[in-house]
C-alpha cells in the first residue's frame, strides 16, 4: 500500500485526539503523502487548513490567478491587503504556520503549464474551482498514474466535491456480535444475577474492504434519456444538474459567475440551464432558477461545510481508513441538504 | 468586501448579519471555526467566552492557536487570530465561565443569537436556562469523532436542551471497583481512587480497600473479615486514620505501598472465598519478584505511550510516579493535595502502572499508557473536519434565524456515512417543547428519589441540585413551612451543611421549593424517600410523576426482574436522567465539543414526499463530561 513515516513523540503529542480516533497507522500514511491542491479561494482555504492540520508529509498550492475582494468573505489565508496579487504565494505563510511540521510549499504557474509528469509527484491531486476540461485532463493523469483524484467547487449557497480513487483498497471497523453467553441461569450460590455476564456483546473487528471508482468526465456524461439512468433521476441530487450548468458556464466563459457581472451572469445561466438540461435529457424543471442568483462568490459556512467533507475525504485515502464516499459528494445551503450519491457506473 | 457580499445574501439578511450581535459561547474546536465563518460571512458585533487555556492536543483542530499560544486564553488568542481575517470586526473576548454569577439575564438579553460551541453539559444546561429566561435563541451544537450536531432552542417554540433527559452515563458498583473487578476500566477507576486517596481530597466514597459489605458475602462471611479485619490493625485496619496520613507516616515508601495494595489487601480478598467460587481468584504480587515478560509480540517503531509495560516495569514506574507525586504533594504545603490531571505525566504514569498492576493481579488484560489514558481522562476524539462542518452548519440556521424564518430551522446530523436516503447531513424538524419539561414547561416540577436518613443538605445542593438539576446557586425553602434550608447568599445556612435532611423533617413527598435567581428559574423539588437505592446511587431524578408509579411498580416487581432492568441502566431511558457526578467513579474534565444524541429523531419528509416519522438511532450513548463526572463512550 501506501508509504509509512514514522511517527515522533512531538507527532504523537500533537496529533494525539485524532490518533486516538484513527489509529498510529493512518497517522502514519498521512505523515507520508503528498498533496497538490489547486485553487485557492475560500474552499481551497479549507481544504488546505484541514490537511495541513491533519499532518500530512507535504502540501503544494497551485494557483495562478490574484485575490480578488471576493476572497474577503471566505478566503481566511490571505489578506485584505492581498487583493490583485498572486493568491497561492499569499496562502502560503499562513497555511505554513497552522502547522509547523508541514512542507507546505506555493506554485504560481498556471494549471494548463504543467506536463502530465508534474501530476505524477503526488499521492493526491485536489483540483478546485477548475473548468471541466482541465478536470477531465487531471483525472486522467492521475488515473492512469493511480493518484487519488480529487475536485470541487463552491457558488455562493452551493458545493460540491467529487472523487475518483481508482480501485481503492481500505480498512474498515465493524461491530461483530460475539456470543459470551456463559450465563448460569438458575443460581443456588446466592450470586445475584447482574453480575454475570451479558448474553451478547459487540466486538470491533478490523476488516478489509475495497470500492472502485469512475473518472469524471463519465460522472459527468451521462445520458439521463436510457432507462437505467433516468429511474435513478428522481432520486438523484437535484445540486448535480446546478453544478453542470455552473461548469457550463467556466468552460465557456473561462472565469467563474462573478458578483460584478451578476446580472448579465444570471440570465446567461438561465440561458445556460435550459441548454445543458436538454443536452443532459432531462426537463428543466428538475431545477428552479433561484440558483441563478444565489451563486456569486462563496459563503464561508459553505466552503466550510464542503472543505469539511472534502478534507475528510482526502484523509480517508490516503490513510486507507474508512469506506470513502462513492463519487459525489454536494452541499445545497437553500434547501440545506447534505447529499451523497454515486453518478456514472 | 461590502461588494462581494452584496451578491452572496439577500439585501435584508446581508443588513441583519451586519447589524446583529452575536455570542460564542466556547473557543476551542467548534469555537475557532465558527468566530473563522462568522467574520468572514460578515458579522462585525461577537463576544466570545471561554474559561480555558490553550494545550498542545488542541493544536490539531484549533486552528486559531499556535505552539507559541500554549497557556494563553483560548477566547484571548482566538479573537485575535480571528480579527485578522476580517479587520473591521469587533470582538469581545472573554477569560471566564460562562456559569459565573457577572453574566446575567441583562448579558444574555444583548445578543440577536446565542451559538454553543461547549464541551461539557453543566454549561450546556446553563446556558440553555439563561437564553430561556432571556428569551433569546440558542443555537446548540456538538461533535464526537466523526460525528455531529446542531440544533436550533427557541422559548416556547422547540423543545429546550434539558426537554429529554440525557442517557446517563454508565457507573460501576463500588464492590465491583474494590473485591471483584472484571474489566479494565475497572482497575483504571481503582487507580484514580487510590490516586485521590494518597494525594487528593478524602472521599470515604472512594474507598479502595476490600469492601466487607458486598452483597455477594454472606452475612457470616463479612462478620468473619471483620473479625480478621480488627486483628490486622498494622495494614489491614489503616482505613481507620486515613489512607493518606498512613502513605505520609510510611513516606510513601514504594515497597509498602505496593505490598499493602497488592499483596495484603489481596491476601484479604482471598479470605472472602464466597467472591472466588465462580471467579478465578486473584493472585497477590510480591514486590521482590515481578514478571517482566509482555505476552504477544513486541510492536516495533510505536510511540512511547503505546508500548506495553511488563509488570515489573508498571512497578518501577510506580515507584517513580509516587516519588514525584510526593514531591508535589509537599510543594503544597501542609493541608495541600493534588488533583488527579491526565496531562500531569507523573499522576497520569501513577494511574497507568497501578492499573496493569492490579489488572494483572485479577488476570484482566493489562493495557497501554496510551489507552489508559483514553479510559481515565474521558478522552473524546476530536478532528478540524467534523468542527468544520459543523460551524458552518451552526451559522447557516443562524442565517435563517436573522432572516426571520425560524421555522425553517432544522436540527441537523453530521452522519458518518450517509444514510439509505443518500443523506450525510440528516435534516430533522424541531420539536416542541415538552409539556412535562421541568426547565422550559410553565410548570417547574421534578420528583428526586433520595435517602433523606443519609444525605446531608450539602450533598443535596452539590450533587442534586448543581450537577443533576443544573443549578449554579440555589435556594431552598422547604414547602409550607418556609425553613429555609440552603442560601445562596454565603455562610448564611453553612451551619445546616453537614445535617442530614431527615433532621430537617423532610420525608417522603416533601416538596422543596428550589430557586436559582441567576438563571431566574425555580423548582419544586418532590422528595421520594427510600431507604435503599438501585446500584447504590444517590440520587434519582424521575421528571414525571406517572414515570415514578410506573418505577414504583418496578421495584415491588419480582426482584430479579429488577435486578435484569439494572443491567441495562446505561440504555439511555426516560427515567434516567444523568447523573453526572456518581459516588463510584471520578473522572476528569477533558474537553471535548460533543453533545448526546437525543433517543428518537424525527427525519424530514423526504425528496419524493414519503411522510416519515421514522425513529432512528445513528449513535451513541456517549455523555459528555465536566468537572469530576464519570463518562463511558459506549
Amino acid at each position: 500500500m501506501v508509504e509509512q513515516a514514522v511517527i515522533t513523540e512531538d507527532e504523537a503529542a500533537l496529533y494525539d485526539r485524532q490518533i486516538r480516533l484513527w489509529g498510529l497507522d493512518a497517522q502514519r500514511r498521512l505523515r507520508a503523502s503528498k498533496v497538490l491542491l489547486i485553487g485557492l479561494r475560500g474552499l481551497g482555504a479549507e481544504v488546505a487548513k484541514n490537511i495541513v492540520l491533519s499532518g500530512v508529509k507535504s502540501v503544494t498550492l497551485l494557483d495562478d490567478t490574484v485575490v480578488s475582494e471576493e476572497d474577503s468573505c471566505s478566503n481566511f489565508l490571505v489578506a485584505r491587503e492581498d487583493v490583485g496579487k498572486n493568491r497561492a504565494q499569499c496562502s502560503l505563510d499562513r497555511t505554513q504556520l497552522l502547522n509547523p511540521m508541514v512542507e507546505v510549499t506555493a506554485d504560481t504557474d498556471s494549471v494548463d503549464s504543467k506536463p502530465d509528469d508534474f501530476f505524477t509527484k503526488f499521492d493526491v491531486v485536489c483540483a478546485l474551482c477548475c473548468k471541466p476540461t482541465v478536470l477531465v485532463r487531471i483525472n486522467k493523469i492521475c488515473s492512469e498514474n493511480k493518484i487519488k483524484f480529487f475536485c470541487g467547487d463552491v457558488f455562493g449557497y452551493y458545493g460540491y466535491m467529487f472523487s475518483d480513487l481508482g480501485f481503492h483498497e481500505y480498512a474498515e471497523e465493524v461491530q461483530k456480535k460475539t456470543q459470551t453467553s456463559t450465563t448460569t441461569t438458575t443460581d443456588a450460590d446466592g450470586e445475584p444475577a447482574s453480575k454475570k455476564s451479558k448474553t451478547e456483546e459487540f466486538e470491533t473487528v478490523v476488516v478489509k474492504n475495497s470500492a472502485k471508482f469512475c473518472c469524471l468526465g463519465e460522472a459527468l456524461d451521462v445520458d439521463w434519456k436510457i432507462p437505467a439512468n433516468s429511474k435513478k433521476l428522481k432520486r438523484t441530487p437535484s445540486t448535480y444538474f446546478i453544478m453542470k450548468v455552473l461548469n457550463q458556464f467556466m468552460e465557456q466563459e473561462s472565469r467563474r459567475p462573478a458578483v460584478n457581472t451578476s446580472t448579465e451572469d444570471s440570465s446567461l445561466l438561465c440561458k445556460l440551464k435550459s441548454e445543458v438540461l436538454d443536452k443532459s435529457g432531462v426537463t428543466s424543471d428538475i431545477i428552479d432558477d433561484e440558483f441563478t442568483q444565489k451563486c456569486f462568490a462563496e459563503l464561508s459556512p459553505v466552503c466550510a461545510i464542503v472543505g469539511g467533507v472534502l478534507g475528510q475525504e482526502i484523509i480517508k485515502a490516503v490513510s486507507h481508513k474508512d469506506p470513502p464516499h462513492n463519487n459525489f459528494f454536494f452541499y445545497n445551503g437553500v434547501e440545506g441538504s447534505g447529499l451523497v450519491d454515486k453518478i456514472g457506473s | 468586501m461590502a461588494a462581494s457580499m452584496k451578491s452572496v445574501l439577500a439585501e435584508n439578511v446581508r443588513e441583519k448579519v451586519s447589524s446583529s450581535k452575536i455570542l460564542v459561547v466556547g473557543a476551542g474546536g467548534i469555537g475557532c471555526e465558527l468566530l473563522k465563518n462568522l467574520v468572514l460571512t460578515g458579522f462585525v458585533d461577537i463576544e466570545t467566552i471561554d474559561l480555558d487555556t490553550i494545550d498542545v492536543s488542541n493544536l490539531n483542530r484549533q486552528f486559531l492557536f499556535r505552539k507559541e499560544h500554549v497557556g494563553k486564553s483560548k477566547a484571548q488568542v482566538a479573537k485575535e487570530s480571528a480579527l485578522r481575517f476580517n479587520p473591521d470586526a469587533k470582538i469581545i473576548a472573554y477569560h471566564d465561565s460562562v456559569m459565573s454569577t457577572d453574566y446575567g439575564i441583562e448579558f444574555f438579553q444583548k445578543f440577536d443569537v446565542v451559538m454553543n460551541a461547549l464541551d461539557n453539559r453543566a454549561a450546556r444546561n446553563h446556558v440553555n436556562r439563561m437564553c430561556l429566561a432571556a428569551d433569546r435563541p440558542l443555537i446548540e451544537s456538538g461533535t464526537a469523532g466523526y460525528l455531529g450536531q446542531v440544533t436550533v432552542i427557541k422559548k416556547g417554540v422547540t423543545e429546550c436542551y434539558e426537554c429529554i433527559p440525557k442517557p446517563r452515563q454508565k457507573t460501576f458498583p463500588g464492590c465491583t471497583i474494590r473485591n471483584t473487578p472484571s474489566e479494565p476500566i475497572h482497575c483504571v477507576v481503582w487507580a484514580k481512587h487510590l490516586f485521590n486517596q494518597l494525594f487528593g481530597e478524602e472521599d470515604p466514597d472512594q474507598d479502595v480497600s476490600p469492601d466487607t459489605a458486598d452483597p455477594e458475602l454472606t452475612a457470616e462471611a463479612g462478620q468473619t473479615a471483620l473479625e480478621s479485619e480488627a486483628k490486622e490493625n498494622v495494614t489491614g485496619g489503616i482505613e481507620r486514620k486515613s489512607t493518606k496520613s498512613w502513605a505520609q507516616d510510611i513516606d510513601y515508601n514504594p515497597e509498602k505501598l505496593f505490598h499493602k495494595m497488592f499483596r495484603d489487601d489481596i491476601k484479604y480478598l482471598l479470605s472472602m472465598s464466597a467472591l472466588w467460587k465462580k471467579r478465578r481468584p486473584p493472585i497477590p504480587l510480591d514486590w521482590n519478584d515481578l514478571p517482566n515478560t509482555v505476552d504477544g509480540v513486541e510492536v516495533q517503531d510505536t510511540i512511547r505511550d503505546q508500548t506495553q509495560w511488563s509488570i515489573q516495569q508498571c512497578a518501577d514506574v510506580f515507584a517513580k510516579s509516587l516519588n514525584n507525586l510526593k514531591q508535589d504533594l509537599a510543594k503544597q504545603g501542609d493541608d495541600g493535595m493534588l488533583v488527579w490531571d491526565k496531562d500531569d505525566d507523573a499522576a497520569m504514569d501513577f494511574v497507568a502502572s497501578a492499573a496493569n498492576i492490579r489488572a494483572h493481579i485479577f488476570g484482566i488484560a493489562v493495557k497501554t499508557r496510551f489507552d489508559i489514558k483514553s479510559m481515565a481522562g474521558n478522552i473524546i476524539p476530536a478532528i478540524a473536519t467534523t468542527n468544520a462542518i459543523i460551524a458552518g452548519l451552526i451559522v447557516m440556521e443562524g442565517l435563517k434565524i436573522l432572516s426571520g424564518n425560524l421555522e425553517q430551522c432544522k436540527a441537523v446530523y453530521l452522519n458518518r456515512q450517509p444514510n439509505p436516503r443518500k443523506k450525510l447531513l440528516v435534516p430533522c424538524a424541531l420539536d416542541k417543547p415538552n409539556p412535562k419539561c421541568y426547565v422550559c414547561a410553565p410548570k417547574h416540577e421534578v420528583n428526586v428519589i433520595i435517602n433523606t436518613k443519609k444525605m446531608t443538605v450539602k450533598q443535596l445542593e452539590e450533587k442534586v441540585l448543581k450537577v443533576g438539576l443544573g443549578m449554579v446557586a440555589p435556594d431552598v425553602i422547604i414547602d409550607g413551612r418556609g425553613t429555609i434550608l440552603i442560601s445562596s447568599e454565603e455562610g448564611e445556612t453553612e451551619e445546616n451543611n453537614d445535617k442530614l435532611l431527615s433532621d430537617f423533617g423532610i420525608q417522603n413527598m416533601t416538596i422543596l421549593q428550589c430557586d436559582d435567581f441567576l438563571q431566574n428559574y425555580n423548582l419544586n423539588v418532590i422528595v421520594v424517600h427510600r431507604d435503599k437505592l438501585e446500584d447504590d446511587q444517590e440520587y434519582v431524578i424521575v421528571g414525571d410523576v406517572s414515570e415514578l408509579q410506573a418505577k414504583i411498580e418496578a421495584e415491588t416487581n419480582d426482584k430479579t426482574t429488577e435486578e435484569n432492568t439494572n443491567g441495562a441502566s446505561n440504555e439511555p431511558g426516560p427515567s434516567n436522567i444523568e447523573i453526572e457526578e456518581d459516588d463510584l467513579m471520578i473522572i476528569d474534565n477533558e474537553e471535548i465539543e460533543q453533545i448526546t444524541y437525543s433517543k428518537k429523531r424525527k427525519i424530514d419528509d423526504d425528496i419524493e414526499g414519503t411522510p416519515t416519522a421514522k425513529k432512528m438511532r445513528l449513535s451513541s450513548d456517549n455523555v459528555k463530561n465536566d468537572d469530576d463526572d464519570a463518562v463511558i463512550i459506549e
